[in-house]
């Protein structure tokens, strides 16, 4: 970024920045301008998620989905946060004045200061830092701070229940989450996130998901400790909403309540954006080498545009996931956590070490094997578009019987 | 190996495969329902007829009483569980004929239970495919049928007292509501 | 929990005593899960729950002190109201004791026909069961599916008695209206769609090692206890009893039909646990389904209704008919004193003995358990308090 600082002083003032006196002030004026662009992105992100995700709902339901607020209710979310804002701010009587009053901005700043370390293209990351994994991990714990202190401070005994529940669960998935990227890193050579998806290609099968079959399970295990990290179900406890009538933020209103949603909103970017560019090669554009990317714009638009495919389509499964899925009970969770997940990631990274010795990556029995593990990959694919077929031919003759209108109603096809 | 622990770490490979399986039948399912017709009627913007076209013949919507053919037996007003009917029989003294002076109906009370139209004997009061009785005085929802005394009806002899016509769409009704 | 009109609550406290590290909670008259308007009042320590006790009457409305003054023909569309989800059969079980009594016979084509669209209602009921049961453990597709299931079927008791919900169907010596050939196709072209939808289900739901996890050997009722405390329906055969009145004592024209009735054998955990309780009921829903189209094979033609006349009198008699409702079994004791009404008329559900069971199973289990072994119970409130 710091380049595109300079380029863009050199080309609006006409003279070079290291000549300038007035160098310091313009990188604090690009820093803000970069963290705008950022947050700017980040919250519009989570309120157009937010609608995005009710219609998804509503047609894995049968049903349709916010369409009134605006043309098809692309409003919706618009609507939502003025209403949210006019709501009158409560603190509960005896709750702690000051605690309560803090804790959404410990969870707010916890979750978009993981923003500054995402790539989003070639060469577009806010800050590359040498320890850019590290980092994200480092900055989203805060979050658990500001839940915890949301539920004490609430005074409420639901409350008190959801917080302890979220602090236990996100703690105790920290571990899988680091460990289970281990392997990532250890193919890299650096914590960078830039590097990460230099190491790896375009192509499928130089993806590092399809290296071995330990860093596939290490894929799924990141996958499911990123899921429990973020709150969502199956994991959901710490909201769970016909248990603990929406646990730690029970006594929030208003505009701090909305921070809570948004948070996890745009946790579900943060979430997308690391497996996509730890396992499924990031930005890469397939049959391009680095050295043409790096040369022409048009290529740095298109791997943003990848990265952002990418992305959603894992933001899809997530929220796919969601209304599947029912919730674990808090002790099967942490069982899931501590004789399921670490055991097998440790497992997983004496493999990868022995793989990387055994199969290197550039040799040919590496090359051949990361080809099976793509086929393998592929096929899993084609048999889940199989079973969807089958799900959506059973029925399709027998619901014409009977309602006498067509079944195929895909979901572009907006009602 | 011991066969506790040999059956334990079969258990464990199970377990994982088994979740893994049956989460990805789950995912199939609901990935299917985004190509297949969701289920929501749009009322009342985006409906393809009319909904009272849509309704059967038999749907107890709100009831409704053609006065000309009401012959006063009361039978509706007893038969009734909650005593919404309201009927008023007035004699005139020198003709000796019977009037109807009331026939009010509170429909705010009325349970749809159909009761009343299946044991009247002319077929005079029956149930419509109305139902929207939305109203911002709930005095406007007492319906008074009779607007002058109306001679009872005489059946003539040798008809059916089940083939009097009956309006389903309501007109009398539509016409009475107010508001 | 110093609320008015709730005096029970203060001299309950002292009689819990709770320790130090307990605390009361209230799962309070309104919660997010459904199953209507119940409270419980939970000892608990944080997770583990010590005792439950339930806290039951929000719902009554004095249905049995109504039929007192109400004529035998004018009291049925009460009996929809019991249980609301399951109208037909209080309709049934009222008619039943009322036909006892006076002794009238009900024609072949009434009586066929009561089955049909009592064995659609327990179709109808199961589906809202089995949906709050997996809307309250996390899942909220499968209840939506489910509700967009029981629309099909209200456009059927729509066609046939001109209401959704509380039907007002059954009459003393059989039924209201008469089904004609479009609506017994439609009832064949519903059955045809739904079957595979119970197979879609099971994959969507039923076999999820999630939700298999929540529910297996979870609140374990041994048949011992299910005998002793007097459960009904498929709460009992969950736990193996073998016990369903139409069965063991035949009403109606049950008895010409092939059908079997499933019980509980620790499908995927232990004999008795909530997974057995919430699989009998898809099974019964798959049962439910053939014997609809049996009935509609083998419909006789005939009066759908026999000749009663309009101010019954019966003169003075007792008598208790029993119909299998979907959640248990349904009772009604009538007492008849020479003139039109009633003299007492009392009315036995499946869920008030359930809720006799939750103090002695609960003790153990979790708060989270609590809520899937009240959605494994089947209660819904305003069977319990008439």
């Amino acid at each position: 970024m710091k380049d595109y600082a300079d380029i863009l002083f050199e080309y609006l003032f006409k003279t070079s920045i290291e000549s300038s006196p007035f160098s310091l002030a313009w990188y604090i004026l690009f820093i803000f301008l970069v963290a705008g662009v950022l947050l700017f992105f980040a919250a519009n992100f989570a309120g157009i998620t937010s609608f995005i995700e009710r219609r998804i709902a509503a047609r894995i339901q049968s049903r349709v989905g916010p369409n009134v607020v605006g043309p098809q209710g692309v409003l919706q979310w618009v609507a939502d946060g003025i209403k949210l804002l006019l709501k009158e701010d409560l603190i509960p009587g005896r709750a702690d004045r000051f605690l309560f009053r803090a804790a959404p901005y410990f969870v707010f700043s916890g979750l978009f200061a993981a923003f500054v370390a995402l790539p989003f293209g070639y060469g577009i990351v806010a800050a590359d830092l040498n320890i850019g994994i590290y980092y994200i991990f480092a900055i989203t714990s805060l979050v658990v701070v500001g839940i915890i202190m949301g539920g004490w401070s609430s005074n409420s005994k639901w409350a008190m229940f959801g917080a302890f529940r979220s602090a236990a669960q996100i703690i105790s998935y920290e571990i899988p989450t680091a460990l289970s990227l281990i392997p990532v890193i250890m193919l890299t050579g650096s914590l960078s996130t830039q590097d990460i998806i230099i190491a790896q290609g375009g192509m499928p099968w130089d993806w590092y998901i399809f290296h071995s079959p330990f860093t596939l399970a290490c894929f799924i295990i990141f996958f499911i400790s990123a899921l429990a990290e973020g709150n969502r179900i199956p994991f959901d406890l710490p909201e769970a909403e016909s248990e603990l009538v929406s646990g730690y933020n029970t006594e929030y209103s208003g505009f701090r309540f909305l921070v809570f949603p948004m948070a996890e909103w745009a946790n579900l970017w943060v979430i997308s954006a690391m497996v996509t560019l730890t396992y499924l090669g990031g930005w890469q554009i397939p049959f391009v080498s680095l050295e043409t990317i790096s040369g022409s714009p048009f290529l740095i638009l298109i791997s943003v545009g990848i990265f952002f495919v990418k992305t959603s389509i894992v933001v899809f499964i997530v929220i796919q996931l969601r209304w599947t899925l029912p919730r674990v009970r808090v002790d099967q969770m942490t069982l899931l956590c501590w004789t399921y997940l670490v055991p097998i990631s440790l497992v997983a990274i004496v493999g990868t070490m022995v793989w990387m010795l055994v199969f290197p990556w550039d040799g040919t029995p590496g090359l051949l094997i990361r080809l099976l593990m793509s086929g393998i990959g592929a096929a899993a694919c084609l048999f889940y578009i199989k079973r969807i077929r089958f799900n959506y031919l059973n029925d399709k003759l027998l619901f014409e019987r009977l309602k006498g209108k067509p079944s195929w109603y895909p979901f572009w096809r907006l009602p | 190996m011991v066969p506790v622990l040999e059956a334990a770490i079969k258990q464990y490979f199970k377990n994982i495969y088994h979740s893994l399986y049956s989460i990805t039948e789950g995912m199939a399912v609901t990935m299917s329902y985004m190509f297949r017709r969701p289920a929501t009627i749009q009322y009342p913007n985006k409906l393809e007829k009319p909904l009272e076209n849509q309704l059967s013949d038999r749907f107890r919507g709100i009831l409704q009483v053609d006065i000309n053919y009401c012959i006063g037996c009361r039978i509706c007003e007893n038969t009734c569980p909650i005593d919404c009917i309201a009927i008023t029989i007035e004699k005139n003294k020198e003709t000796k004929e019977r009037f109807l002076t009331r026939f009010d109906i509170d429909i705010s009370k009325c349970m749809y239970c159909g009761l009343c139209s299946e044991n009247c004997s002319t077929s005079a009061i029956y149930h419509t495919k109305v139902f929207n009785g939305i109203n911002r005085d709930i005095e406007n929802l007492i319906i008074r049928f009779v607007d002058k005394p109306t001679a009872l009806y005489k059946l003539p002899k040798g008809s059916d007292p089940m083939e009097t016509p009956k309006d389903h769409y309501g007109a009398i009704l539509v016409r009475k509501m107010k508001g | 929990m110093e609320r008015s009109g709730n005096a029970d609550l203060k001299h309950l406290k002292p009689q819990i005593a709770p320790f130090r590290e307990e605390m009361i909670l209230n799962m309070g008259p309104q919660h997010p899960s459904t199953h209507g308007v119940l409270n419980f009042l939970i000892v608990t320590d944080g997770e583990v729950i010590h005792q439950a006790l339930p806290n039951v009457g929000y719902l009554h409305r004095g249905f049995e002190k109504l039929a007192e003054q109400t004529p035998y023909t004018t009291f049925i569309p009460y009996t929809d109201r019991i249980d609301y989800l399951a109208a037909m059969f209080g309709n049934h079980a009222y008619v039943l004791a009322v036909e006892k009594l006076a002794e009238i016979e009900v024609p072949g084509r009434a009586e066929f026909l009561r089955v049909i669209v009592c064995e659609l209602n327990r179709i109808a009921s199961h589906l809202i069961s089995t949906g709050a049961l997996a809307l309250d453990i996390g899942a909220t597709t499968p209840f939506v599916h489910w509700i967009r299931e029981r629309e099909c079927i209200n456009d059927i008791m729509e066609a046939i008695c001109g209401a959704r919900l509380t039907y007002n169907y059954m009459r003393i010596g059989g039924v209201s209206r008469d089904i004609n050939e479009s609506i017994a196709d439609q009832i064949l072209k519903f059955l045809d769609h739904f079957e595979p939808m119970i197979d879609e289900y099971n994959r969507l739901i039923s076999f999820n090692e999630i939700f298999i996890k929540r529910l297996a050997n979870v609140a374990v009722i041994s048949q011992i206890d299910a005998v002793n405390f007097g459960l009904v329906g498929p709460n009992l055969r969950g736990s193996g009893i073998e016990m369903d009145i139409r069965k063991i004592m035949p009403y109606s024209v049950y008895d010409r039909f092939d059908f079997d009735v499933p019980f509980g054998e620790g499908f995927k955990g232990t004999l008795g646990d909530s997974y057995d309780r919430y699989f009998v009921r898809i099974l019964e829903i798959k049962e439910s389904c053939s014997i609809v189209r049996q009935a509609l094979s083998k419909l006789p033609k005939g009066n759908i209704k026999a000749k009663v006349k309009r101010k019954l009198k019966i003169k003075e008699n007792e008598c208790y008919s029993s119909v299998e409702s979907a959640r248990g079994e349904m009772g009604m004791y009538l007492v008849s004193d020479g003139t039109d009404k009633p003299y007492r008329l009392k009315i036995k559900t499946g869920s008030f003995t359930a809720m006799s069971i939750v103090e002695k199973v609960s003790q153990r289990l979790m708060v989270a358990d609590l809520i899937a072994f009240i959605g494994s119970l089947d209660v819904v409130a305003p069977e319990i308090d008439r």
